[in-house]
């Protein structure tokens, strides 16, 4: 397999799920900042943290607020964080990677794209957000179940799953640690309605349901934490995603070097409780575990996307 | 407009009930593919004319609704440059196939074969004795003047003395029905992969058909074109590396590329993919590391394809990879400097190249060309440009083509400045009147101007497509077939006659 083409198809894949997560926690959010009582809500800043988008945006000078920030985070071409540019840079990939791929993933990929460029722009105020935000979530879905049920197991299949997977680390330790640090900065009395946070949290992690069963109805901080990133069998949980990638990995050449993050993440994952963490831990061990994500992604890339040139 | 008023071909002879679609078919005095001059269809074409005449309006547009939907559905595209945006669009499709008698095929396909073997020996000579200048056949200067000559493959000895490995050749055939060459693409011509998609759709679209007729296939093309290449290999391991080299995404013939590189098992690289190190050996990038190539089919004009020998600017090539060829490490195709026979002003010399190199008389036409370098042919021209067609000698694709019946004034003028500033530049011929056949526009069946374009594979062997890519113009009256200015394309019918 060529090292361009399994880089493509990498990309390809970790911008699908960014447009996806995107999608998925500004839903939840602009949801969340319309349930919860004035004076205890977060900022709207709280949404571009998450996705490192905060820094560009005060660049361009845009004062905070619910519009500005929904139209920089849906359709802003230039915003790399936007659903607009991921769904783009996706498509972009896929075009060239078609032949590797099954024939239907380059048409709904296209049409993703299509749609989003038709919509986005329109899709910013509170009546049309939610029916865009929604159809990027199922198109996404559609696109991922096409390629679980028809993508022949092969390297191309592994580095789509490598990047799929590895976007799902960053989004949700970002998530964590972006939401865990703006609850526990609040200058708040009333904390009655933080569990209406929380419950977003796992909402937009698609796992509200599991915990309710698993744990009970009311979310709770570090249950919910703990949840998203040692439920080994929540789709986008820390061990589950981590677990997957050395899984799928180890077929290829090369691969000891690439997974020794993945190794470290997981003993780290191992022993944590989030009961047991201060805010200021928290924060440490969340950035440990991005640091694992970003040397996982560095090391796939010198190993196989770049290939040397001897 | 009566039909009868003129002479030609005249559809409804007798007391015939003439079926709407059909009504005033007619193609004044060209040679029709479909219709001979009684009026009456050509024996290949009788069961194909039958079925169109069986068919009513409404059923000939869901045939053609059913192409335009297989087209999209099996992603056949191209690109059309236009100024802020490339936009890939559906490749346009007639559903009524062009047939020629498999007899009157053969001795065409030799002729091609011929050809290719001269032009081939005359590439060769022109890096090597040249030995045709110091026979006084072709004056030096314009081949050695040509940009298309490329000093850097002097020397060069490739396998087989094969240079042009595919070469794509546009025929024409005039009022007498007589094929005529009209170019010789020699550099990186393209259009097969639609011949085969052509095929493809007709047989969706007109499966009734195949079950009376005995069509010659086309599919074996990559198969053909992967055995060509593979001879080519300078190791001789029996599974040589072969990859499709294109320039990208943003290039008009991408779909084409990716099709050939998917249909012989190659994989599609770009420049970027492939390197030569220090023992002149091409590599491919992969995610196992670096694996060596064996041969190139390049979708890359010679310009752009490595920057070390040619165009420094070239984003699109393999550094190194001259060096690689030149060290006979890896075959490139076609090979570097093919194209110095490639030129309109060559083109006039072939016949005479047949005689030389193979001692044998050209069995194919060549249409008469005057080369606005030589004074007399110049005055011509110049007088006569409302009778002919002017040409660039050195372009593709139709560009730079002054048609002079169908140019005005203005344009005329322009084009004569041109020939008398740079009159190696441009040839003129007279203007051909290309063949006809029943093409479906504006929802009846109109006669359309077309011509084909075979393909020949040369290396250890050669091999003609049966048939080729038929391009017709879908204008009235008009004579550009190119895809990218409004020309379409029928699958084109090479037909085994019952005794």
């Amino acid at each position: 397999m060529l090292a361009r083409v399994a880089d493509r198809v990498y990309w390809m894949a970790r911008y699908l799920e960014r447009a996806e997560s995107i999608a998925r926690v500004t839903n939840t959010f602009s949801h969340l900042m319309m349930d919860l009582p004035i004076g205890t809500e977060l900022t709207w800043r709280t949404l571009l943290e998450i996705f490192e988008a905060d820094k560009d945006f005060r660049k361009q000078e845009i004062a905070y607020g619910e519009i500005s920030t929904l139209e920089y985070m849906i359709a802003r071409p230039e915003n790399m964080s936007s659903i607009f540019y991921s769904v783009k840079a996706a498509r972009e990939n896929a075009r060239t990677t078609r032949d590797v791929l099954p024939e239907e993933v380059w048409e709904s990929v296209n049409e993703l794209y299509v749609y989003s460029k038709e919509f986005a722009h329109k899709s910013i105020d509170r009546r049309n957000r939610f029916n865009f935000l929604t159809n990027i979530v199922k198109r996404c879905h559609a696109l991922n179940g096409l390629l679980m049920t028809s993508q022949i197991r092969d390297h191309t299949y592994r580095f789509i799953k490598l990047g799929h997977l590895l976007e799902r680390i960053d989004i949700t330790t970002r998530v964590v640690g972006t939401v865990y640090s703006a609850v526990e900065s609040r200058d708040v009395k009333n904390r009655a309605f933080d569990s209406l946070i929380w419950a977003g949290l796992l909402e937009s992690l698609s796992a509200i349901g599991n915990y309710r069963r698993s744990i009970g109805p009311m979310a709770e901080p570090h249950a919910a934490i703990n949840f998203v990133f040692l439920q080994g069998r929540l789709p986008r949980s820390l061990v589950f995603c981590f677990s997957g990638i050395r899984k799928s990995l180890t077929c290829l050449n090369g691969h000891e070097k690439v997974i020794e993050p993945i190794d470290e993440a997981l003993v780290m994952l191992d022993s944590f409780n989030a009961e047991k963490m201060s805010p200021k831990m928290m924060k440490i061990f969340v950035q440990d575990l991005q640091i694992c994500a970003e040397r996982l992604s560095l090391g796939a890339t010198s190993m196989w996307f770049s290939s040397s040139s001897s | 407009m009566h039909s009868s008023e003129y002479e030609g071909v005249v559809l409804g002879f007798g007391d015939e009930i003439i079926n709407p679609l059909w009504k005033d078919y007619y193609s004044d005095n060209f040679f029709d593919e479909m219709i001979a001059s009684d009026g009456m269809p050509r024996n290949a074409s009788k069961g194909l004319y039958d079925f169109f005449n069986s068919i009513d309006e409404k059923e000939m547009q869901d045939r053609r609704t059913a192409g335009e939907l297989a087209i999209r559905e099996m992603g056949v595209s191209f690109t059309v440059y236009s100024a802020d945006s490339n936009t890939d669009r559906d490749w346009p499709f007639d559903v009524i196939p062009r047939t020629i008698e498999g007899s009157e095929w053969d001795p065409v396909s030799e002729s091609l074969k011929q050809r290719s073997r001269a032009l081939n020996e005359f590439i060769h000579d022109v890096y090597n004795e040249q030995r045709i200048f110091s026979d006084g056949i072709i004056p030096s200067e314009i081949v050695l003047k040509s940009p298309n000559f490329k000093s850097a493959c002097l020397g060069m000895s490739p396998p087989f003395r094969a240079w042009a490995h595919i070469c794509g050749t546009d025929l024409v055939r005039d009022t007498d029905g007589e094929f005529y060459v009209l170019e010789d693409n020699l550099r990186v011509p393209s259009g097969v992969a639609y011949m085969l998609e052509n095929r493809e759709v007709t047989k969706r679209i007109l499966p009734e058909l195949f079950e009376h007729y005995d069509i010659r296939p086309v599919d074996d093309y990559p198969l053909q074109l992967y055995k060509m290449l593979a001879s080519l290999s300078p190791r001789k391991n029996p599974k040589p590396t072969i990859v499709v080299l294109t320039p990208g995404i943003f290039n008009s013939a991408y779909f084409e590329h990716a099709f050939l590189a998917h249909s012989m098992g190659a994989e599609l690289v770009e420049g970027g993919d492939l390197f030569v190190d220090d023992h002149n050996i091409v590599f491919k990038r992969t995610i196992d590391g670096a694996v060596r190539v064996d041969v190139v089919y390049r979708r890359i004009d010679d310009d752009f394809i490595d920057p070390e020998v040619f165009r420094p600017d070239s984003m699109v090539g393999v550094p190194g990879i001259m060096r690689a060829w030149r060290d006979n490490n890896v075959a490139i195709a076609n090979a570097p400097g093919s194209g110095v026979a490639d030129d309109k002003v060559i083109y006039s010399f072939v016949p005479e190249m047949i005689r030389y190199y193979l001692d044998e008389e050209p069995t194919l036409a060549s249409v008469e060309t005057y080369l606005c370098m030589n004074e007399a042919d110049r005055i011509y021209v110049l007088n006569n440009i409302e009778r002919l067609v002017v040409k660039p000698a050195n372009e593709s694709g139709g560009q730079g083509v002054l048609i002079g019946p169908h140019s005005n004034r203005e344009e005329k003028e322009k084009c004569k400045e041109s020939i008398a500033k740079q009159p190696r530049n441009y040839i003129a011929q007279p203007t051909l009147s290309l063949s006809t056949a029943p093409t479906y526009v504006d929802g009846k069946i109109n006669p359309r101007h077309l011509d084909l374009r075979p393909f020949i594979l040369h290396g250890r062997d050669i091999w003609v497509t049966p048939g080729g890519l038929t391009r017709v113009a879908l204008k009235r009256g008009s004579l550009v077939v190119n895809s990218s200015q409004g020309g379409g394309s029928k699958d084109t019918w090479i037909v085994e006659l019952k005794e």
